[in-house]
């Protein structure tokens, strides 16, 4: 359902009104930290710059497995947990 | 009288040095050819935790037959960029290979053999994790590897007693996980864990003291 929600978002091309920092880690700040390691903001941006509908995930866990840049190389990522604890302050959290 | 000056004179001097633990030298690798000439489809990002590889192509369409034996070539690097590029595109490989990665088994043994053979501590401690992850990667890895361990685990064998004696002091490289003799251990239970019925025998065929898992 969040990625059906972000797909409209995205196809309607809607920008963010607020942002903040991450205080603790969670599923979605691991996620939110691996669309910005690729030069992101998060699933949203992603889905508008790439004009895709799905991100791959891993099954195991649901974190993002593979994502193209802007310069059209590739980053994989990890099955397990990425963002370590002292990154997580640095994730940021758009607000729409 | 004569036999004890003798002695005293002459001293019996034990056999030459064999040289077990001695570091071969490195000779020049087709992975750092290959990496010079562009062949590889990565470039270099730096981020906040250090580096990380970009691949140019994705790896699911790349032909593992002939870029993983490449990689595994990379093994015996142990300079700057050449040594973070065969690991990292080593784990990335295997990380996304699938059942990509069967095939191409027997083409790994002889860079794992001549990486291992260098008798380095940093090329092995990096091998036997190379090795952990390569039996846990795809189905069937684990035991397509137990015909080859006559190559490569009569090294294994020189360092695995290779544990620092400090007495109530804290061994830092264990939590690194750069003490070779427990690596080797992990590794040996992996092979075991993974390896199919016949792990066990071969293994303790050329580690007699291997202990089960």
């Amino acid at each position: 359902k969040k990625s059906e929600i972000s797909g409209v978002m995205a196809k309607a091309g809607i920008k963010p009104k607020s942002i903040c920092h991450a205080k603790k880690w969670s599923d979605e700040i691991e996620n939110l930290y691996r669309f910005q390691q690729a030069g992101y903001r998060d699933e949203v941006e992603y889905k508008q710059v790439k004009q895709v509908d799905t991100v791959e995930c891993w099954a195991e866990t649901g974190f993002v497995k593979k994502l193209q840049r802007r310069d059209n190389t590739f980053y994989y990522y990890n099955k397990q947990r990425e963002c370590e604890d002292r990154e997580v302050h640095k994730v940021k959290v758009y607000m729409y | 009288f004569c036999l004890f000056v003798f002695c005293f004179c002459f001293k019996v001097r034990g056999p030459p040095v064999a040289g077990a633990f001695k570091e071969r030298p490195t000779k020049p690798t087709a992975f750092r050819k290959f990496y010079e000439r562009g062949d590889f489809p990565i470039a270099l990002e730096h981020d906040t935790k250090g580096n990380k590889i970009a691949w140019k192509v994705e790896i699911e369409k790349l032909d593992y037959h002939y870029y993983l034996p490449l990689f595994f070539d990379g093994l015996t690097e142990m300079t700057f960029p050449y040594e973070f590029f065969a690991r990292q595109g080593i784990h990335d490989m295997l990380e996304h290979g699938g059942n990509k990665i069967l095939p191409v088994v027997p083409q790994l043994i002889i860079p794992i053999k001549n990486a291992l053979s260098l008798r380095n501590r940093q090329v092995i401690c990096i091998t036997l994790k190379v090795l952990q992850h390569l039996v846990v990667s795809a189905d069937m890895v684990g035991e397509a590897l137990v015909p080859y361990y006559r190559q490569i685990l009569p090294v294994l064998n020189i360092f695995k007693n290779m544990n620092v004696n400090s007495g109530d002091g804290i061994d830092y490289s264990q939590q690194k996980r750069e003490n070779i003799g427990d690596l080797i251990q992990e590794t040996l239970e992996a092979f075991e864990r993974y390896g199919g019925e016949t792990a066990y025998i071969n293994i303790k065929y050329m580690i007699p003291t291997y202990q089960s898992c």
